[in-house]
């Protein structure tokens, strides 16, 4: 029995295509709620952030309630880096109350990237830890060992960096999150085919679905922003030189042409069980990658 | 509140205060050579600062003859010098004649009161005869020399060759004794020691020397043409000049026989060569006088020894024969052994025998003599067997240096003091270690490198058409050159305070030259013999533990701090500027004495031994008495004797530069300069600091901060 | 070693402003080894008060300055019992332990911090200190090659690494390396690569609850140690 729409989905062996979209720093929701009605019919499921880069924003909770309110599917992120293990389990119980049963489980960007430098990181589980945990809830019982008067569902996802230039020890960590019950991996940004490909030799023996991760670029200066300062995006230098010779003002289109690119490139190889965009505030953009990457399609 | 079981009274936590004035440095082992035991460490290090006249006031008061000594002695001490394991010994007898020289009369005061009755006499003038005669006067007894010759020194005079020793520097010395009120017998022998007593003396000192030359035991010795290496010398040295012919030849491998050559090459003679049974390396004379001797066109042959001596009409004709080296002998150098069948001759025209000389001390002074016709002693007190006589100098050690007569001649003195006032000889007491022990590899590398100095002499052409000395004497940059090579042995850094060291290892880690290390137990260990004395650690010691052994070394900066502070309180020109300076560049080259003259006013300067000792508090306290501007000159990377000083500088200046500026003060008001090198003068250097110093002031009376 | 760094100028002087007899207090252990309260900082840090009163024209503080071998054990302040009766307050360079147990020890005597304790630490090099360890009380330092990844994690993860390094050094600073990687390489080093592969559960905070206690004298009357 299927715990959710997205895991249905997922082993259906369609191709999947999931997205994410950005909450906003304040409470107004208008344009989140622009973003959730323009995509929740051309995914297959939307990831909230939260608290992307440590900057302060709009809880991700609430953005799935959102969705959830709109008729789309959400992918609940949760990061360990503010929420002790009470606040986590608490969240996960209101979500599954909610029937939002997908969740993304992960560490979280540190603190110092972030615009609250002087915030105390709290970590107290990381992402293989958080995954457990659910696994445990799920078995009807609290990390403390306390019965739960009703449990919990979820479809678990984790992330993977398959770009990472020292690979062996994240591929131990893959290990761990496969070990610990993720079903699904999102990866960080893939910029060159033959990362996800050695990556996929790998990860195929193992019964999970992997989506690649596709960061939407719009220049080279953005490109280099994000290698300096965004944790886990490593740009290659192939794309930076590619972006450079777009021309003005056409730097957008020539990013939208590299996605798509890539997506049609994986979709035909059937690399892996599908992608997930990242559009980086540029959120109404996606159907038209999917458009160029001739998976335009309804899904609901 | 928990309190302490145990009631602990308070004490005083330091009995002995960081900057006390024990001393606790070791005895170098260059003052430990010396047979005076003078301060080498210290007036070579004076000389370095510039100081030459308080150098030579330390000379003068180790030895009572410098200037004899600057010309011949032996330096033993050069022999000892350790930095002698790093590239060459330092040149510390030419030091010592430029200190001489330099100083001239100015340090010497001879002058002396008579405060006992007993009359001294002394019989012979050489170095120990005189060096006695002048510390039992200075002492206050009243004291006659007995000299056989017409003139005085013994071997001062006619031993040593003139182009060695002037003779106007031992008649100046003679002088002084005589301005001290010691009379001076010449022409008068001593025959009987009981006439001595008989006349009223109250104690004797014999030294009268070795002049009596050893006889080689050969066939036709006494023939004419021959002639023993001493009487030669004596004969030349009182003006007459006996005539030699063109060939001579000199038996003999010591310094006599060396000055024999020489002195025959002055007389004339176109082919002297010297004969020695033994090897080079065996050879007893001073390896410069032997090379001085073959550039001036000596030859010698080694492994040879003359048989015998035939004499005709026209010359002498000298048979020898070879040598070769066979098992050591009790004096540890290989006997030579005659090859066999490997005679040869040769015609001379005179022969000199300079193989060694031995006392001739009449029989009726009814004194014990021992082995070389010496006489006997006993060491401590140089008492003879006869009561009141005492005896010192050649006539009891045999052939020796002038430097070992002069400290037997001071030790008689106090010996005689003794017994005339009745005393026992004071125990000596347990005095300051010696340093010993070699220098470690690693601190060897790190030391900087800089050859020795020689001092400058006469071209070998010009040398020998005369009997003027040949040895010039030091500019005075070259000098403070030389001098700045010194290690300083023995006056460096030490954990004095253990208690306090919290083993951080700062020492340890900051030290160019891997000195300290941890000991046994963990406790630090800054070795006396390795440590190069730069004060590095002593600055970095987060608990102040360490101190400089020498207690000058401890007080100086603060002392010299204290005294620009009382005296700029008094002045009224603004901006104040203190300057810390290095005394061994900037003084040391005379740069900075013109300084004064120059650059605009306003600026006092703390001399310091080396700016790697200055510590951050010291920089703070200048401008707690009200500095506006301090600079640090010191002589930078590339002139620093010792390694890394600027680095420290450079450290200390940031820590300070911060406290400035979180107090609200312009960091730049504190500043490196570098005053010697560069394409600046050094007062332009100055004023510019002075003039931005100025804009400082000015600012901040604008601001209203610094209210007067 | 207890690694701390002395307070701004500013703010030591706010802090003392209103005592006219101040004694600096110096710790000869830690805070000597770090170059933050030792001696030479007690007597650099009065030369430093006193300029600034001299410059700004104040009088306000008079400086004893004194320094004892630790700050955080009771018998070594008790040499301090006489001098405390001539101060109006305490300076104390003694780290945060040594201030506690100097007010401990005369509650009397307004006493302020100097320094500003970081953290426990060792030297790489001369002037220059690393954190090492963050009294976790759970050591795990045999599971990860040596390198704790309580301390060098900037996350403090006991499962990693992230994602977030680049070129081997950290999201949070390009200085520092990522401590998962250090712990990788060193398992590999010693071929003991399983202890990474290893699920580890959450960390104990409990372990010793705040503030910790550490008691080794046996409580004798509670049946502790044999008869």
């Amino acid at each position: 029995m299927p715990k959710s729409l997205f895991e249905e989905k997922l082993n259906s062996g369609k191709f999947i295509v999931t997205t994410e979209v950005g909450p906003p720093k304040g409470s107004d929701v208008s344009e989140l709620t622009h973003h959730i009605e323009l995509l929740k019919n051309v995914v297959d499921a939307i990831n909230v952030t939260d608290h992307q880069s440590s900057v302060m924003r709009f809880p991700s909770i609430g953005g799935c309630l959102l969705i959830k309110e709109h008729g789309g599917e959400p992918v609940l992120q949760m990061t360990t880096r503010d929420r002790n293990r009470l606040a986590l389990q608490a969240e996960l119980l209101l979500a599954h109350s909610r029937g939002i049963h997908n969740v993304l489980c992960l560490t979280g960007d540190s603190i110092d990237v972030g615009d609250h430098k002087e915030a105390k990181p709290v970590f107290d589980l990381d992402s293989v830890q958080l995954i457990r945990m659910i696994r445990t809830m799920e078995s009807g019982k609290d990390m403390g060992g306390n019965e739960l008067k009703g449990a919990v569902e979820f479809c678990i996802g984790a992330s993977v960096h398959p770009a990472a230039d020292f690979i062996e020890p994240q591929l131990i960590k893959f290990d761990k999150k496969v070990e610990a019950g993720a079903q699904f991996f999102q990866t960080q940004g893939i910029f060159d085919l033959n990362t996800l490909r050695r990556f996929m030799q790998y990860a195929r023996q193992f019964d999970v679905k992997i989506l690649a991760g596709i960061i939407v670029l719009a220049s080279a200066r953005m490109a280099k922003y994000m290698n300096d300062n965004v944790p886990g995006v490593i740009v290659s230098q192939e794309v930076i030189d590619e972006l450079s010779r777009a021309d003005k003002n056409k730097g957008l289109a020539k990013g939208i042409e590299i996605a798509a690119g890539m997506i049609r490139a994986i979709k035909e190889e059937n690399l892996c069980h599908g992608v997930h965009i990242m559009a980086v505030g540029r959120e109404s953009i996606v159907p038209e990658i999917l458009e160029a990457a001739e998976l335009a399609e309804v899904r609901t | 509140m928990i309190s302490s079981s145990v009631d602990i009274p308070v004490r005083h936590r330091r009995i002995v205060p960081r900057q006390g004035s024990f001393d606790h440095t070791l005895v170098p082992p260059c003052q430990d050579a010396c047979p005076l035991h003078m301060e080498i460490r210290e007036y070579v290090d004076l000389i370095a600062q510039g100081r030459v006249l308080e150098a030579l006031q330390v000379i003068r008061e180790g030895n009572p003859f410098p200037s004899i000594c600057a010309y011949v002695c032996t330096h033993p001490c050069e022999e000892a010098c350790r930095r002698g394991q790093v590239d060459n010994p330092i040149a510390i007898r030419a030091l010592k004649r430029f200190a001489v020289e330099f100083g001239g009369d100015r340090m010497v005061r001879p002058e002396a009161e008579t405060k006992y009755e007993e009359k001294v006499a002394i019989a012979g003038s050489g170095p120990a005869g005189l060096a006695a005669a002048y510390y039992l006067r200075k002492l206050g007894y009243p004291v006659t020399i007995f000299e056989a010759h017409s003139e005085l020194g013994g071997m001062l005079r006619v031993g040593i060759p003139k182009y060695r020793l002037p003779r106007e520097v031992v008649d100046t010395e003679v002088q002084r004794l005589t301005q001290m009120g010691v009379e001076i017998r010449a022409n008068s022998p001593v025959i009987s020691l009981d006439l001595l007593f008989q006349m009223g003396y109250k104690a004797v000192f014999v030294t009268v020397g070795a002049h009596q030359g050893l006889r080689l035991g050969i066939e036709g010795e006494d023939s004419p043409g021959v002639v023993d290496g001493a009487t030669f010398l004596r004969e030349v040295n009182l003006g007459l000049k006996p005539a030699i012919g063109e060939r001579v030849a000199v038996v003999g491998g010591g310094n006599v026989a060396i000055d024999a050559a020489r002195t025959a090459l002055r007389l004339g003679a176109s082919k002297v060569s010297i004969l020695y049974r033994r090897s080079r390396e065996e050879m007893p004379a001073d390896p410069v006088e032997v090379e001085q001797a073959q550039e001036e066109g000596v030859e010698i042959q080694f492994l040879v020894a003359p048989t015998k001596v035939q004499q005709d009409t026209k010359n002498l004709t000298l048979t020898c024969i070879r040598m070769e080296l066979g098992e050591p002998d009790r004096s540890g150098r290989r006997q030579p052994v005659p090859v066999q069948g490997s005679e040869f001759s040769v015609a001379i025209d005179t022969l000199i025998t300079a193989i060694g000389q031995a006392p001739r001390v009449p029989e009726d002074f009814r004194l014990r003599i021992g082995r070389g016709s010496t006489i006997r002693v006993d060491p401590l007190t140089l008492t003879t067997n006869r009561e009141a006589v005492f005896a010192g100098g050649d006539a009891v050690t045999g052939p020796a240096t002038v430097t070992q007569a002069l400290a037997t001649g001071r030790q008689a003195a106090l010996r005689i003091d003794d017994y005339l006032r009745h005393r026992y000889p004071a125990v000596s007491k347990p005095g300051r270690q010696t340093l010993t022990g070699d220098l470690q590899p690693k601190t060897i590398e790190m030391i900087r490198k800089h050859n020795r100095l020689e001092p400058p002499v006469l071209p070998p052409e010009t040398r020998t058409k005369e009997f003027a000395a040949i040895e010039l004497v030091y500019d005075w940059e070259s000098a403070v050159r030389e001098g700045r090579r010194c290690l300083r042995c023995g006056m460096g850094a030490e954990i004095l305070f253990q208690d306090k060291c919290a083993t951080c290892l700062t020492c340890l880690r900051v030290c160019p030259y891997h000195v300290p290390f941890v000991g046994e137990g963990g406790v630090i260990q800054i070795p006396a013999d390795q440590c190069q004395a730069c004060g590095v650690c002593v600055g970095e010691c987060p608990a102040k533990a360490i101190t400089l052994r020498k207690p000058r070394d401890r007080r100086q900066i603060d002392g010299e701090l204290d005294h620009v502070i009382k005296a700029a309180g008094e002045s009224k020109v603004k901006p104040l500027i203190v300057g810390f300076c290095c005394q061994y560049g900037l003084y040391g080259t005379g740069t900075l004495a013109n300084l004064w003259r120059e650059s605009k006013a306003g600026i006092w300067v703390v001399p310091v031994l080396c700016v790697g000792k200055l510590e951050s508090e010291q920089i703070l306290r200048a401008f707690g008495m009200g500095a506006e501007g301090v600079f640090i000159a010191g002589c930078g990377q590339e002139q620093c004797a010792r390694e890394n000083t600027a680095f420290w500088v450079q450290q200390r200046i940031a820590k300070v530069r911060k406290v400035l500026t979180q107090i609200g003060m312009e960091p730049q008001r504190l500043q490196a300069v570098n005053l010697s090198g560069g394409e600046d003068n050094p007062a332009a250097v100055l004023d510019r600091f002075t003039e931005q110093i100025g804009e400082f002031c000015l600012a901040s009376a604008i601001k209203g901060e610094v209210r007067t | 070693m207890i690694i701390a760094e002395q307070k701004p100028l500013e703010e030591i002087r706010r802090m003392i402003a209103p005592y006219e007899r101040v004694l600096i207090l110096g710790c000869g252990t830690c805070m000597t080894v770090c170059g933050a309260g030792g001696e030479r900082e007690v007597s650099l840090l009065k030369a430093a008060l006193q300029l600034a009163q001299a410059r700004n024209g104040e009088q306000a503080n008079s400086f004893t300055e004194y320094t004892v071998k630790r700050q955080c054990d009771l018998e070594f302040l008790d040499l301090l019992a006489d001098r405390v009766q001539e101060v109006d307050a305490v300076l104390s360079l003694g780290c945060g332990i040594g201030v506690q147990t100097l007010v401990e020890r005369f509650p009397d005597l307004p006493t302020f911090p100097g320094v500003n304790t970081s953290f426990m630490g060792a030297a790489k090099e001369w002037g220059v200190w690393d954190e090492r360890c963050a009294a976790c009380g759970e050591c795990r330092l045999g599971d990860t090659g040596g390198i704790c990844p309580i301390t060098r994690c900037t996350k403090g993860i006991l499962n990693g690494p992230c994602a977030g390094a680049k070129h081997g050094k950290c999201e949070a600073s390009k200085e520092m390396d990522c401590a998962w990687i250090l712990i990788y390489q060193q398992l590999e080093r010693l071929g003991q690569l399983e202890r990474m592969r290893r699920y580890y559960p959450p960390r104990n905070y409990q372990v010793i609850p705040r503030p910790h206690r550490l008691v080794i004298k046996a409580d004798i009357e509670a049946g502790g140690g044999h008869a």
